[in-house]
């Protein structure tokens, strides 16, 4: 989040928006109700009357796969009622900025300028912005990027800055601003009531209570979970969000932030270390085939003309030195080379991977850490595809239904050929580590207990592969030998692989004064203080440039608690809940991003209560660590526009040219659909949709399957259920999975609570438990009666003490275009009495 | 030691059941190991009710709103049902064993195992029917307090696990104002039916509550009153449980015409062996040729099955 948990207290407004907090982050709690003791409103809206909504001031439900109607509606809001904030748009924002005279949005279609049909993608080359002038980097001695040039740094061309033509009327008809008002003028609130199911009254009410939050220092808060990122158009919400906050200019300032709320076992970490196959760790790009297919492109490529990411050149080739050590050399383009290329074909994300072992291409498959075979959508696919597997390693604490896939009722191990491998892996609990949250705190956990029997950390599974391979390697040659045996892989203490050393890694250091692999108490090591001191010429290495800091005492490397991540001081001397002394938040142990947008153009906070950045005149006075260019050679630099320098145009995007599905979050129907039209535009769903073409998502109807029907979590219960259905007590609190459906939906269907109930669609069919609950009503949709209904998902057929069908046998396997994250939260069912 | 007591504040409750969990890993209380021996309530509150294992759960309970109880449509009354350790606890005052007893210092009523009969007066004796049978060991369970953790200076199970903020412990006049101060805001909020309880009921509980919506939709007992039988259990107090026989049984029965937990009010007639359904006149039992033991059925038959709430 750009926020953290305690700044939530800082909110006059929150709004739960596809998260129900109070159930999956209990925590949460805590601080909303400080801020809600305060005065502010607390808004949920959901599909359901949540736990969360039990505790909020304001809910309004919505039907599953309609968020962006809802905030087109909220934008018009804003807009029609002139609720924005002025100064912030105007000089944080790119609303002033013309657009290519080309970009056009056709309602009629449903379309974006730049579709091509044969491609069956866009073009985003009229999103762009028109060109005021250019300017170049100046690389001469004593320049502002002389170190591009430097003895050491790989030959790149640099980018050339194009600045933007801005109006800052907001009157020219091509400027973003008018360009989205007019864009936003279809989404009435007649019309997004009648897509989303709401009523008016009530919409009108939340709209006003947020909008409420563009007065200048007042703060909205967003809270958002995996009922906005999984969708076909998740990142499209991500960004209507964002959009949202800027508009009413929310981002930067106490008490507001895109807030998502991340999973407890180290999501937020896993995001940052890249687990997705395009990414690089640190939201570097991995190599591929095409713009980044050797280390000049990618540094062409990626390396932005203006902002803080005119750095990334140093990134990367720190990023290189970590990972070939003495090998990465600026004659070998530092190893680049050496890593494999992401292809632009076979697609290697999650929901393509079991297409590619259903057809045969993908023969073995390292499942770590993860379990698909119930928590992938149409999990039944991802079962019979596993069938069709060589080998499969399974690396988890319990047998899982991926371990025991062959187990499943509708599996016959007869006809299965698959060697399946465990590895029994330790618990969080049983290995040292370091964890982030949400907020991006990161914290070092000790082990708590030694793992049970044979079960190793995953570090040290890895470690012992590792050398396997590397000795298999050497004494008997193979395909490819140099990315294995080029690899530096020094992270051992006293013999042992060992965490700590990873994290001087993680952090960064100078290459020539630190040693990894190490036998002594005191180690040589010449850990970086921050990302501030990363070079391009190969004299320091870093593997997660965003962390670094957070392990930079070269006094002890080998005592976390001297670390800046093991503080443990809880005294808040800003008085508005940072508590910067108490772990470190990456990146440079600020707490709130974007916080130079906390103060007007003069640099005066917008709340002079709240203070985290201030102008004094002559000088930043900094409560927070400053998010933009506050000195520069010593020198303060006065207040200017650049509140976003982590964009090169150094101001937040109402309009992107960034998204592969358009430039503009556009409402478009989810991929199984209860309506037949979309009233905003000629397009009933997203033309980019990723793998709905698939034979294997088999495409429900609603004449067929006439229920929407979304799946979420329940507090008692964690995911598919590893740990949680391993304690007795969790079984006891949650003993099945339900479907929860309204009274009246029950009534027509002759279900009674507690009932046994088919739920089915043209993927899979699971017999679960009825909930029958008021907090779920039927909405009226194209003013016609729509019936909803939620499912949870933690039980499958492998466990001890409670077993269950698998709910993600009904979910459709399609997919974002940005992200590639699957379709969980709506889709079409029917149900009937078991 | 001053009085202290436990504060649950209904309305941050976010009903995640971490106290009920925490409640049976300190107190080590087993959960049931057969594969899907649990069997689902229909509605999020597993168990359905407190038993012999399971001293402390959550309770819900979903109403359309009504007026003046919320400003949104519906409401969600979360509770906790568990012991409320009574200042007039009835359960100590007819324990013939000894095995309940009042800490003058906390206020809170633990129980000592070895001393437990396995009579269940206790239950009876109960307005809110806490006490449960532990079958295995012929025991009754309920919440301590915590009260090994309370002398050692450490909060309830229940209390250090909440992570919202709805359950708090210390002194137990500092928990009655904190639970004041939030009714009003309630109030202003919009739950024109917020109330305090535990104040006064009882001669004064050691659990305080702030109930959101009322004393009924959260599950709890309006006015509960201790039997005026178990004043007179004193006076049998010194004849053991063995032997006491048809007299004591028929107290028993009495216990229930005191307003209370949801007990059916039956009065049990000694002269005709009848077992009486006060509210009706009916004869829900006939005292024809009927035994102790049958009385001990009928009452055990005619306890509440479900309690906390109509469970939505």
């Amino acid at each position: 989040m750009t926020s953290h948990w305690c700044d939530f207290q800082n909110a006059d407004v929150i709004m739960n928006i596809g998260s129900n907090s109070a159930e999956n982050h209990p925590v949460s709690s805590k601080w909303i109700h400080k801020a809600h003791e305060r005065g502010a409103k607390w808004i949920v809206v959901d599909p359901r009357y949540t736990r969360t909504a039990e505790q909020a001031d304001i809910y309004c439900p919505i039907r599953s796969g309609t968020d962006i109607a809802f905030y087109g509606g909220l934008y018009n809001y804003i807009i029609e009622n002139d609720l924005w904030q002025h100064e912030y748009v105007l000089n944080y924002t790119n609303a002033s900025y013309l657009l290519d005279p080309e970009y056009e949005f056709d309602p009629a279609t449903g379309f974006f300028s730049g579709w091509d049909e044969e491609a069956g993608k866009y073009s985003n080359h009229s999103w762009h912005y028109q060109v005021e002038s250019e300017t170049v980097w100046d690389t001469s001695e004593g320049g502002d990027y002389a170190w591009a040039v430097a003895e050491g740094v790989p030959e790149f061309t640099p980018p050339v800055v194009q600045h933007p033509k801005r109006d800052m009327t907001l009157q020219d008809p091509l400027c973003v601003f008018q360009q989205f008002k007019k864009h936003y003028s279809r989404y009435d609130m007649d019309t997004v009531c009648s897509i989303c199911g709401m009523d008016k009254e009530t919409l009108e009410l939340v709209y006003s209570t947020y909008a409420s939050t563009g007065q200048p220092g007042k703060a909205g808060a967003v809270l958002y979970a995996l009922g906005q990122t999984q969708h076909t158009y998740g990142a499209q919400n991500t960004r209507a969000m964002s959009v949202l906050q800027l508009l009413l200019g929310n981002i930067g300032v106490p008490g507001g932030g895109l807030n998502a709320l991340r999973g407890e076992p180290n999501v937020q970490g896993a995001t940052d270390m890249g687990m997705l196959v395009n990414e690089h760790p640190a939201y570097l790009k991995w190599a591929n085939t095409t713009d980044r297919s050797s280390l000049r492109k990618w540094l062409e490529s990626q390396t932005y003309s203006d902002g803080y990411y005119t750095n990334k050149p140093k990134f990367l080739i720190s990023s290189l030195k970590e990972w070939f050590g003495e090998n990465a050399t600026v004659e070998n383009d530092y190893g680049y080379d050496w890593w494999p290329k992401v292809p632009t074909s076979p697609d290697f994300t999650m929901m393509s991977t079991f297409e590619l072992m259903d057809q045969g291409v993908i023969k073995g498959y390292f499942n770590w850490g993860m379990n698909p075979c119930h928590s992938a959508p149409n999990a039944g696919f991802v079962r019979r595809s596993m069938a069709k597997l060589d080998w499969l390693v399974v690396a988890d604490q319990v047998a899982t239904e991926s371990a025991t896939f062959w187990k499943a009722p509708d599996m016959n191990p007869e006809e299965i050929d698959t060697t399946v491998y465990f590895l029994p892996c330790a618990l969080i609990y049983e290995k040292p580590g370091i964890i982030l949250n949400s907020g991006r705190w990161m914290q070092y956990r000790n082990k708590a207990v030694e793992p049970w029997d044979m079960a190793k950390p995953d570090y040290e599974m890895c470690d012992l592969i590792w050398r396997e391979v590397c000795r298999l390697y050497e004494e008997e040659g193979g395909a490819n030998p140099d990315p294995i045996l080029k690899t530096k892989w020094d992270y051992y203490v006293d013999g042992k692989i060992d965490p700590r050393p990873v994290a001087w890694a993680l952090n960064g250091y100078r290459v020539a004064g630190t040693e990894c692999n190490t036998t002594s108490a005191a180690p040589k090591t010449d850990l970086l203080p921050g990302y501030g001191d990363l070079k391009a010429d190969g004299s320091t290495a870093c593997a997660m440039w965003i962390y670094s800091g957070f392990w930079s005492n070269n006094d002890a490397p080998l005592d976390a608690a001297e670390q800046p991540i093991g503080r443990r001081d809880n005294s808040d001397a800003s008085g508005i809940g940072l508590n910067s002394t108490w772990a470190y938040a990456w990146p440079n142990n600020r707490r709130i991003l974007y916080n130079r947008a906390s103060a007007d153009m003069a640099g005066k906070p917008w709340n002079p209560e709240k203070v985290l950045v201030e102008w004094t005149g002559d000088k930043w006075n900094l409560v927070d660590a400053a998010d933009f260019v506050a000195a520069k050679n010593g020198k303060p630099v006065p207040p200017n526009d650049k509140a976003f320098f982590m964009l090169w145009e150094q101001n937040g995007r109402l309009e992107s040219y960034g998204m592969a599905d358009g430039p503009l979050p556009e409402h478009y129907e989810p991929f199984e659909t209860p309506v037949e039209s979309n009233p905003l535009n000629g397009a009933l769903n997203s033309p980019c949709m990723q793998f709905a073409r698939n034979e294997s998502t088999r495409k429900g109807d609603s004449a067929e399957y006439p229920i929407v029907a979304t799946t979420y979590s329940v507090t008692e219960m964690w995911q598919t259920g590893g740990q949680s259905r391993m304690c007795p007590a969790l079984v006891e609190a949650m003993p099945s999975q339900f479907v929860e459906i309204s009274e009246e939906l029950a009534a027509e269907k002759g279900i009674e609570k507690g009932d046994k109930v088919r739920v089915f669609n043209n993927r899979g069919s699971v017999v679960v438990d009825a909930m029958v609950t008021k907090r779920i009503k039927p909405l009226t949709v194209h003013g016609e009666t729509q019936h909803l209904v939620g499912l949870t998902h933690h039980y499958s057929w492998a466990g001890v003490f409670g077993t269950g069908d698998t709910v993600n046998d009904l979910t459709p396997n399609v997919g974002d275009p940005n992200s590639f994250t699957p379709e969980y939260k709506a889709f079409l069912v029917d149900i009937e009495k078991a | 030691m001053s009085e202290k007591a436990i504060l649950f504040d209904s309305s941050k409750c976010t009903a995640c059941k971490g106290c009920q969990i925490a409640c049976k890993c300190w107190n080590g209380l087993p959960s049931p190991t057969g594969l899907n021996e649990n069997v689902f309530s229909g509605t999020l509150q597993n168990p359905p009710d407190v038993n012999g294992d399971t001293r402390l759960i959550i309770t819900f309970n979903e109403m359309e709103a009504e007026e003046g109880m919320s400003n949104k449509s519906i409401a969600w009354a979360f509770g906790r049902r568990s012991c409320q350790h009574c200042s007039d606890a009835p359960c100590a005052q007819v324990c013939p064993g000894g095995a309940l007893v009042k800490d003058e210092a906390t206020g809170f009523v633990s129980v000592d195992d070895s001393k437990c009969i396995g009579c269940q007066y206790c239950s009876s004796a109960c307005p809110f029917d806490v006490p449960h049978y532990y079958g295995a060991q012929s025991k009754v369970n309920k919440c301590t307090g915590c009260i090994d953790r309370v002398e050692n200076g450490m909060a309830p199970a229940c209390v250090s696990t909440c992570q919202p903020g709805a359950l708090q412990f210390g002194d137990r006049d500092e928990m009655i104002a904190i639970a004041h101060k939030r009714v009003e805001f309630l109030k202003a909020h919009g739950y024109e039916k917020a109330t305090v309880y535990g104040e006064n009921e009882m001669g004064g509980l050691h659990v305080i509550q702030v109930l959101k919506y009322g004393v009924e939709a959260h599950g709890q007992v309006e006015d509960p009153k201790v039997s005026p039988m178990v004043g007179l259990q004193q006076i049998m107090k010194p004849i053991t449980a063995v032997g006491t026989g048809a007299t004591v049984l028929g107290l028993g029965a009495m216990f229930a015409l005191a307003a209370g937990y949801r007990h059916k009010n039956l009065a049990y007639n000694e002269k005709t062996g009848d077992t009486i359904d006060v509210d009706t006149g009916e004869v829900v039992k006939h005292g024809d040729a009927q035994d102790e033991l049958t009385v001990v059925e009928h009452l055990t038959e005619n306890l509440p099955k479900k309690k906390g709430g109509s469970h939505e």
